[in-house]
Formats: C-alpha cells, structure tokens, sequence
C-alpha cells in the first residue's frame, strides 16, 4: 500500500499534470459533489477547474488555491441558471438525499457511513472531505474555504463528533 | 490521544467513485492538445460584470419621477399659479421650479455583503476576492421657496475584487 504523505509529496513536485490529476481526481470529484447531485456534473466542475488551474500555476504546490477554483467554478455554475441554482439549493437543504453513490463500497457498514457523511452540515461536510480523502492541512484547507485554520480544525471536529453520534446507535 | 482516531480510520478506508475515463480525456485534450488562442482562462464569467438591470431600471425610473414631479410641482403651487397665468411669456415654468429644488443629502446604506471566493483574473497568477455587497442609496432634495422636500431611494449592487496576498 502506497503510503499517503509519499503520494501528496510526489503530487506536489511532480509537474505532469496525469500524475497530479490521476492522484487528485477521485477526490476533487468528490469535493465538487457537494454542490452537485450528479457525477457528472461533478466532473464536469473538476475538469474546468483543474485545467484553468494548471495553466495558471503549472503545478499544484498550492493545493489551497485548487480547491478554492474548484469550490469557484461549481458555485459559478449553480449561479448560472437561477433554477438550476433554485432546485440544488433545495436539494441541499433536504439534507443532500444524493441520488448516485459517491463512495464505491458495497458493504453496509460503510453504506450507514456515508450516509451519516451526507447528513453533515455542509460546512463541517466539506472540511472533512478535504481533510481525510484530499489529505489537506488545516492551513490548506482555510485558504480554500476563505476561513481561519482553527475554524477548519474546529469544524473537522464538530463532524467527527457528529459522526460519532450519528453512528452510536449500530 | 486521538478520540477520533477509529471514526477517521472507518473514515479514510471509504473510497471515493473513481472518476470516469472521459474526465481524464476530457482534461488530456485540454491540456495536451492545441493552445487555445486568446488569454488565459479567466474564472469571471463576462456576464459577470454586467449590470445590476433591475437597480439600473429603477434608477432611472426614479430619475423620470424627479422630472415629472418638478415640472408638475410649479402648477399646483398656490403662491405662483396665478402669476403663471397672468404672464404666459415668462421663462419656462419647470425650468425654473427644478432649478429651485436643492441637493440636501444623500446616503448608502450596505445591507448586506457576501463573499463569493476566490477567482483568477486573466493572466494572473494571483488570486483575488470577489465580494458582493447590495446597498440602497438615497438622495434628497429640498426646495426652499416651497418647503417641499423629494427623496428618491433605489437599490444598488457592487462586486469588488479585493487582491489576496499569495503564500
């Protein structure tokens, strides 16, 4: 098993954008499904962000920057078309029911997880996307999200305690 | 010790969906393919800048009230009605009513400011802040002679781009 920290090192001097992309895609995807309920259109965010993104910087040393294009480009998509934008929000608010799976595991246990990951509040939500499945520091992550490190630490908190809560009962 | 070192294992060992082979495609012909003429991706859509129609229409609506209200204002004074009929030839009336109504303020309140992100402009590596604040604005006029008073009041929308310094 590749050790993490060694796979974020290489993305980050690794100036191949395959490289980059192929180790940062699966997560990117699943950092732009917050604002979208389908794959699709979550990949559609990615693929406009990142390219934008790398003829720009060429590399990915400010992985704080990538995500905050990300988060840029899907909010000035959801902006575009006021209903589009209309039927998202409501899909938001009813607690994001996602209607395709964004984790690949079959098993209940981990189904009941990713369902209790849906029922987050949006704020904690992306904070803990960002941190376990894209391994951004807190710093990264409040760069990203225009928020102080210790708002991100404190939110990454508040989720894992809801986490805990929402899944004491199994 | 980590309380949550368990939550975050069970955490970690989901798999996000791997992403679609068109994605890598898509992004390959981008990246690897022709540059595309003109400058730099630019995440601000042009339409972005447009202007805030409805404030605009207002404005001006409000602006054809303030005519209509000043020619029609002179008229209906009691103190020069009968002055304006006894000397036809006199210079024109609402020419010079408006010209008795005075500035006497004029204030914007912000009502609310949201920041939208980040954004690239074009050709900079730098990023800026997007921040939008919808305010209403209120002039007031005063006309001495008659003691009448005119406000006008319309909504107002700005975007500013606020440079964030890079690390």
């Amino acid at each position: 098993m590749k050790d993490r920290a060694e796979v974020m090192e290489n993305v980050i001097t690794h100036e191949n954008w395959k490289t980059c992309f192929s180790e940062l895609a699966p997560g990117l995807v699943l950092f732009a499904r917050q604002w979208v309920r389908s794959g699709a259109d979550a990949e559609d965010i990615v693929q406009e962000a990142f390219v934008r993104f790398w003829r720009q910087n060429r590399d990915v040393a400010n992985r704080g920057l990538l995500y905050a294009t990300v988060r840029s480009v899907a909010l000035d998509l959801i902006r575009k078309d006021s209903r589009r934008a209309r039927r998202e929000a409501e899909a938001y608010s009813d607690t994001v029911q996602t209607i395709e799976p964004q984790f690949e595991d079959d098993d209940d246990s981990r189904r009941l997880l990713a369902g209790a990951i849906n029922r987050l509040p949006h704020e904690q939500r992306e904070v803990l996307v960002m941190k376990i499945w894209n391994d951004l520091t807190f710093a990264e992550i409040g760069e990203g999200l225009g928020i102080s490190q210790n708002t991100a630490a404190s939110r990454y908190r508040y989720a894992l305690v809801a986490l805990k809560k929402d899944l004491l009962p199994r | 010790m980590n309380d949550f070192s368990e939550i975050e294992n069970e955490l970690r060992a989901l798999r996000p969906v791997r992403p679609s082979q068109k994605l890598y495609e898509s992004v390959a012909r981008q990246l690897d393919g022709p540059a595309e003429a003109g400058p730099v991706d630019n995440l601000i859509q042009p339409n972005r800048f447009r202007f805030g129609w409805l404030s605009l229409g207002l404005g001006l609506a409000a602006a054809a009230a303030l005519l209509i209200l000043a020619r029609i204002d002179f008229p209906i004074s009691p103190r020069h009605a009968p002055t304006i009929a006894m000397t036809p030839s006199a210079a024109p009336a609402g020419a010079f009513a408006s010209a008795q109504f005075i500035p006497a303020g004029a204030s914007r309140v912000v009502y609310h400011t949201q920041d939208e992100g980040l954004l690239f402009r074009g050709g900079s590596a730098a990023p800026v802040r997007r921040v939008r604040s919808r305010s209403r604005e209120t002039l007031q006029w005063h006309n001495p002679g008659t003691g009448a008073s005119l406000r006008v009041s319309y909504p107002s929308e700005e975007v500013q781009l606020v440079p964030v310094a890079g690390q």
